[in-house]
């Protein structure tokens, strides 16, 4: 996909890449990915409870929400809007954040990039939209984009799946 | 520490060599010698990657003298897999509420538009 911009990205790095076929026109879905009435109703996992939601939709512009698990604990994220090709792409820098709006750490895992970058691509055929979501670590530290790498390839290879029959099943022999 | 272990882990995991050790074991416990057979590489280089594995955890070593089999342990990737699962659900499931939204949203406006045929 020619014209993106993957500023901060290390050359050669692969994304994770996830793509879903979404039964809307690809303006609708755009409206419903980019702005706050929408985004309230359907952002947040289920059980989760949106506690807040900015969207400032122009490049640089802050995308801010915030929402409660159903254990009471509290996430948040402050996206950077890095590119907006109206309807065709979004580019977002993502981090994690606090109610303020700072940059905080993984809350799992130290070693993941602070800054990740995540690509919506949005394409329309017969009324019907892709949508192909990659994700970069961005301006990372050799070991965060080890980390990334790690996570990454446990993702392709379906070793998260592999790894839990592998347990399951170590589990009956031991 | 639980995220000790899991950077740890990760550390371990993030080498091509490693995962293809790794990916063997899984078939069932074996020799330094056989793991080493499919690579393009040396007993030493073979043991350094081991002994990587074996202080994550990832891997425990028999201690017969003549040939300490390798074993897979699979408790730390248990917490790799519980995290990159709860990594790809964090898109699965907004992409989920997407679309079940989208759904309600175009289906809201089929009635409306029929309520006004009527």
């Amino acid at each position: 996909m020619a014209g993106e911009n993957k500023t901060g990205v290390h050359p050669g790095d692969k994304p994770f890449v996830i793509t879903r076929v979404l039964d809307a026109p690809r303006d609708l879905v755009w409206r419903v990915y980019t702005e706050e009435k929408h985004l309230m109703q359907w952002w947040g996992p289920k059980g989760f409870k949106m506690l807040k939601c900015t969207m400032d939709l122009r490049p640089g512009g802050i995308f801010h929400y915030g929402m409660q698990a159903p254990d009471g604990s509290t996430m948040w994220g402050k996206w950077t809007i890095r590119e907006i090709v109206k309807p065709e792409r979004l580019s977002v820098v993502v981090a994690f954040s606090d109610e303020k709006g700072g940059i905080t750490q993984h809350p799992f895992s130290p070693n993941w990039p602070r800054k990740t970058l995540a690509i919506s691509d949005f394409t329309e055929s017969g009324g019907k939209t892709t949508v192909t979501l990659a994700w970069y670590a961005l301006n990372a530290t050799e070991i965060e984009r080890e980390t990334f790498d790690a996570g990454h390839e446990s993702m392709k290879m379906g070793f998260a799946g592999t790894f839990e029959q592998l347990t399951d099943y170590l589990k009956t022999t031991q | 520490m639980a995220l000790d272990r899991l950077s740890h882990t990760l550390s371990a995991l993030a080498d091509p060599t490693r995962r293809a050790i790794l990916a063997r074991l899984a078939l069932g416990e074996t020799s330094v010698t056989e793991l080493a057979e499919p690579f393009d590489m040396s007993l030493p280089a073979v043991s350094k990657h081991l002994k990587v594995l074996e202080h994550a955890g990832l891997i425990t070593r028999g201690r017969e003298a003549q040939w300490r089999p390798c074993t897979l342990a699979a408790a730390p990737l248990k917490d790799v897999a519980d995290w990159v699962t709860q990594y790809r659900r964090f898109w699965e499931e907004r992409l989920d509420r997407l679309d079940d939204y989208l759904h309600a949203l175009q289906v809201k406006k089929k009635d409306r538009k029929n309520g006004r045929r009527k």
